[in-house]
């Protein structure tokens, strides 16, 4: 199999995850919830509340979007990208061509990250604009706020990415299971003091937010990592994630849905 | 080449229930029918044959080849799955071109072999229009379309004529009895008998997972054509459809069953069949689907298996 077919593949499985995940009617949805940030940020403005600043911007978008809108938007389009072709018995359509399993993992995987950053990066930005607005100060002059956000997008993304796939490869209801590791799992053990939130991904997340944020309500977090130490820790989890997918989706049998 | 597909005593549980039990047979070049009721394991050999099940026991080969993860084998496998689901949201000429991209094929040369495909089976006029607004029969012909773009060695059809309008039926069948001619080899599953016998004499029978008879297909004709077939029409105007069908001798029966469904029980098969289009075309009713029920072919085998 030469290079230039598997660049090929790689394109096709990957835009046509694109296209299921930005170009079919479930984006409405997806578009509404993603843009939280912006009309959240809108709606302070346009009420003219006057403690509405760049501090109360990550005050509000630290529960709000890192615990709800992130993980909400990363289970609903990673749960989907191999389950529900199962269900829909279009897999055999992939898997009876000359691309692997795993070939598909990936390449799906790379398609999903693409499209949920198209989703929630925009937002964030437009939210971060509309509050230097607001507060008369340059767009550049809280950029680490920007940039750290960013980055827990970013990172966020491919890790709750990678956990929920490998979940929806594992049990039939994904969402189910992947709303109580999201939700209940990290809030509740993202909040014991001790090590113990060091088993969530949200802590990683906000040791991110920590060691990039000059002023904020982050710098008293208690995390004794770097941003760029718990980047890699993320970046390590999800390749694990991603090497156990494969690894279970290559031994998956598919059988026919009534 | 001897053999296009072979199993030696190929098992296949799913959980307790028994898919496949000690199947054997062998499948030859050309066209070979795999006839079998409804939960006969049709389903199962072929989800074996192209990889997307493991056997518990036993040994499977097609094109001399273990089929499980064997991906290089794909390029010469084309595969037609019972179900009607496709990519909604692609147009006909999107979704064979981009599985033909999967098979490493440039995007002017897939694009190329999508249209011609299409053309083969009679849907270029709807080629640019969303699959999810295609009939069932046009969904039988585009998944037609796809298995054979890339101009594979072997077809797997699963029920390929399963709820097609007769139109369809006919382009399905010359579709891939040309396939053949052309030296393709094709394993086609289906429930009526009558189909199969159109393009080919080679078939094997599957009743509870096993392989109960292979070869010629007259054999076994005398003892179907005791049995009245049923087929059952989907069209709404099932008595205008009947007072039309009641002219032919050799129906047995007449039922409306619903608003839009007629059944019909015919002692000629092959004869019903052959003058079904031409009945359509005369009286101009429409006709959704066409479908035979298992209980003629299930007496069948039932006589067959003691």
């Amino acid at each position: 199999m030469g290079f230039t077919e598997s660049v090929r593949r790689l394109w096709v499985v990957t835009s046509l995850t694109l296209r299921y995940l930005l170009g079919t009617r479930r984006v409405i949805a997806m578009l509404l919830l993603s843009a939280f940030p912006f009309i959240l940020a809108l709606s302070l403005a346009a009420a003219r509340v006057a403690a509405f600043n760049i501090l109360l911007f990550q005050v509000l978008l630290i529960p709000l979007f890192l615990q709800v809108v992130l993980i909400f938007v990363t289970l609903v389009n990673a749960t989907t990208l191999i389950r529900e072709e199962i269900e829909d018995n279009t897999l055999p359509y992939l898997l009876t061509r000359p691309i692997s399993k795993p070939a598909v993992v990936i390449y799906k995987y790379l398609g999903y990250v693409v499209a949920v950053l198209v989703l929630l990066v925009p937002p964030i930005v437009l939210a971060y604009g509309v509050t230097q607005a607001y507060q008369g100060t340059g767009l550049t002059t809280d950029l680490d706020v920007l940039g750290g956000f960013l980055v827990a997008t970013v990172v966020g993304t491919v890790a709750y990415g990678a956990v929920f796939l490998f979940i929806s490869v594992l049990v039939r209801k994904p969402l189910a299971v992947g709303l109580l590791i999201g939700f209940v799992w990290e809030s509740i053990v993202g909040s014991i003091p001790g090590d113990v939130p060091k088993l969530s991904v949200i802590h990683y997340l906000r040791s991110v937010l920590k060691g990039m944020i000059a002023v904020g309500p982050m710098t008293t977090y208690r995390s004794d990592i770097s941003a760029g130490i718990a980047v890699l820790i993320l970046v390590g989890f999800s390749v694990a994630m991603i090497v156990l997918t494969v690894m279970v989706f290559q031994q998956m049998e598919f059988r026919q849905k009534a | 080449m001897s053999a296009v597909a072979e199993a030696a005593g190929v098992s296949k549980w799913y959980g307790e229930v028994l898919g496949l039990n000690a199947f054997t047979a062998s499948f030859g070049t050309g066209i070979t029918g795999l006839v079998g009721p409804n939960g006969a394991g049709k389903s199962t050999l072929f989800k074996l044959l192209i990889g997307q099940l493991h056997a518990d026991q036993g040994t499977l080969r097609l094109l001399g080849e273990n089929p499980w993860n064997n991906v290089p084998m794909m390029q010469r496998l084309g595969y037609c799955p019972e179900h009607n689901q496709m990519y909604g949201w692609l147009s006909g000429q999107q979704f064979v071109e981009a599985l033909m991209r999967l098979h490493g094929m440039p995007s002017e040369k897939a694009s190329k072999a999508a249209s011609a495909a299409l053309k083969v089976v009679g849907l270029s006029g709807a080629a640019h229009r969303p699959t999810r607004t295609y009939s069932r029969g046009m969904r039988q012909r585009a998944k037609l379309a796809q298995a054979l773009a890339h101009d594979p060695d072997v077809l797997i059809l699963d029920e390929p004529l399963s709820g097609a309008d007769p139109m369809a039926r006919v382009q399905i069948l010359r579709t891939i009895s040309d396939f053949a001619k052309d030296g393709g080899h094709v394993l086609m599953s289906t429930h009526v008998l009558y189909e199969i016998e159109r393009i080919t004499n080679n078939i094997v029978l599957i009743h509870n997972g096993k392989a109960i008879a292979s070869g010629d297909i007259h054999a076994i004709r005398a003892l179907i054509d005791e049995h009245p077939h049923a087929v059952r029409i989907e069209t709404s105007h099932p008595r205008q459809f009947a007072q039309a069908l009641a002219r032919m001798e050799h129906v047995v029966s007449l039922e409306v069953p619903a608003e839009d469904t007629l059944l019909i029980r015919t002692r000629k098969p092959d004869a019903f069949y052959k003058e079904l289009p031409g009945i359509v075309a005369d009286t101009k009713l429409d006709v959704r689907g066409l479908e035979s029920p298992d209980d003629s072919l299930e007496a069948v085998f039932r006589y067959l298996v003691g």
